[in-house]
């Protein structure tokens, strides 16, 4: 085995980790901490990645600036975009039971697809190459491009935020509460609803912030909030429900493994995924780092 | 008046809990509510903190009908809860679950108000609620229910699950709190004697029904409340 395409390949997983970590933290915060079962969060990161698009071919043709403005500007529509989804239409599933949800973002995920096909067609759309004007290291024989290590910059930054977020600021703490006892904490006087709300943009701006990342990498293409979901999936159930340390270590692993398995064995590429996250749920079915189950009301 | 039921029904997945309960808190008092597992008092306790909604029938709180208004603002209106089973945030510690229920950072003056009714709090205030005993969590939970100065406390079983000497530890406080002046909702699965001291009015409820309104040592040779509650 070549020790340089191990490193490179590990440094693509760490990549792709990023990429997988802005949308599965985005996922435990709604579905590990409110429980509520949205698999069109994948369709939110496609959502994403083809505002992106538009925002930097489209609008401002190519230049820097369009990706600086793209990066700002996106996620927090995605964000509004969630959060006006759970107000209008998840919200109605509360009371129904998981069953209905899954209905209910199953249905969403379709009718997302479409329109994208409808609004920037079905053909997959690339963006123009980053690297054009960040350029790259050489690293022997390999080149390693500036944008793959901004965004495994981004991906620890916005780990960095949430983490503080959540264990160092009041809002933060009454999301977990809220996470572990929605009643308590509404009959302290918190508007729980709300925070079913603040949930759903911070999750959703995570999502569409991981479309715009991995745009360039990957291309826009519909059904590609999809594959990442599965994923996501497998990430949360790794590290743990509603962990946000838990989601990175998820997504390390996964990503990190899903890219040596592509370099030396591209048949295990799915599979080695799911061989570790029933390793971990059989040692700790909890996840990594799951809290010990407590009642959840 | 500080709270009042007024022919409450209330439904749980179909099933009636509440058949049309009327009940009365006045400023000071310390109501005790007695029946078995399964009678409705934490049904009731609920429905007067706007977690459960009724059928029909109206709920009060201060003079004013709160029939529709969601929980978070009838414990903005001064009405402070100890649930059943405590429920402290396991992932957060003591303090940090009075800040949740005060809306922020506690002012000193008044953690130290708090801590003259549970002065053993100040030991473990930065332990997580995880790694508090039964008697811990129920300190925490009263000085929870109290961080905002409620105009009604309801305490669903507060000393429910305690070892013997720790309930009478609780009960102490849960006086020291009366004589504070303030309003209490206390429920309690059926051993009178606890409450002896403490409740200065009672109710007895069985099947959703009020069965017993007086004193509390009354209810103890009231035959129907006897009847329904002990089956005596």
């Amino acid at each position: 085995m070549d020790p340089g395409l191990i490193l490179v390949q590990t440094f693509n997983g760490l990549v792709y980790s990023s990429i997988l970590f802005l949308v599965s933290s985005g996922l435990t915060l709604i579905y590990g901490i409110m429980r509520v079962l949205n698999l069109a969060h994948g369709s939110l990161y496609m959502v994403g990645a083809y505002l992106g698009i538009t925002v930097v071919l489209y609008l401002m043709s190519g230049t820097p600036l369009g990706y600086l403005l793209a990066f700002l500007a996106v996620p927090p529509l995605t964000g509004l975009l969630g959060a006006a989804l759970e107000r209008g239409l998840i919200r109605r599933t509360y009371e129904m039971g998981e069953e209905y949800q899954l209905l209910l973002t199953f249905g969403l995920i379709l009718i997302f697809d479409d329109l994208v096909k409808m609004i920037w067609g079905p053909a997959y759309i690339n963006f123009p190459d980053p690297n054009a004007f960040l350029g790259g290291f050489r690293f022997g024989e390999y080149k390693i491009p500036v944008y793959h290590i901004l965004l495994i910059a981004l991906g620890f930054s916005v780990f960095l935020v949430l983490w503080a977020f959540f264990s160092k600021t009041f809002t933060g703490k009454v999301m977990r509460a809220a996470a572990q006892d929605s009643e308590v904490v509404e009959a302290m006087g918190v508007d729980v609803s709300k925070i079913f709300v603040y949930s759903f943009f911070l999750g959703s701006l995570l999502s569409g912030l991981g479309g715009i990342s991995a745009g360039p990498l990957y291309t826009a293409s519909p059904g590609m909030g999809t594959d990442i979901i599965v994923y996501s999936f497998a990430v949360i159930v790794i590290g743990g429900m509603g962990s946000v340390p838990g989601a990175l270590a998820g997504s390390l692993i996964v990503g990190v493994f899903r890219s040596l398995a592509i370099a030396f064995y591209p048949q295990m590429e799915i599979v080695v995924v799911f061989v570790i996250m029933a390793l971990v749920l059989l040692v700790k079915p909890t996840g990594l780092f799951g809290a010990p189950e407590f009642e959840r009301r | 008046m500080i709270a009042k039921l007024e022919d409450v029904v209330v439904e749980i997945k179909g099933v009636t809990v509440l058949r049309g309960v009327n009940l009365e808190v006045r400023e000071g008092e310390a109501v005790a509510l007695i029946g078995r597992n399964g009678a409705g008092k934490t049904t009731t306790i609920k429905t007067i903190m706007g977690l459960l909604r009724p059928k029909s029938g109206r709920v009060y709180l201060l003079d004013e009908d709160v029939t529709q208004k969601p929980a978070h603002e009838r414990a903005n209106m001064g009405i402070g809860y100890v649930p059943e089973g405590r429920r402290i945030i396991p992932d957060l510690t003591a303090l940090e679950n009075l800040e949740i229920a005060y809306g922020g950072k506690v002012p000193e003056d008044l953690l130290e108000w708090v801590l003259q009714f549970v002065p053993d709090l100040k030991r473990f205030l930065d332990r997580k609620g995880l790694y508090l005993s039964g008697g811990e969590q129920q300190m925490l939970a009263i000085a929870r229910g109290l961080i905002r100065k409620p105009k009604l406390l309801l305490l669903d079983e507060p000393l429910e699950g305690l070892a013997p000497k720790i309930t009478a530890i609780v009960t102490k406080t849960l006086k020291q709190i009366r004589d504070e002046g303030f309003s209490m909702l206390i429920s309690e699965s059926g051993i009178v004697k606890r409450l002896e001291g403490l409740a200065t009015k009672a109710y007895g409820i069985d099947r959703g029904e009020i069965v017993y309104e007086g004193s509390l040592e009354g209810i103890l040779s009231d035959e129907k409340a006897r009847s329904r509650i002990w089956g005596v």
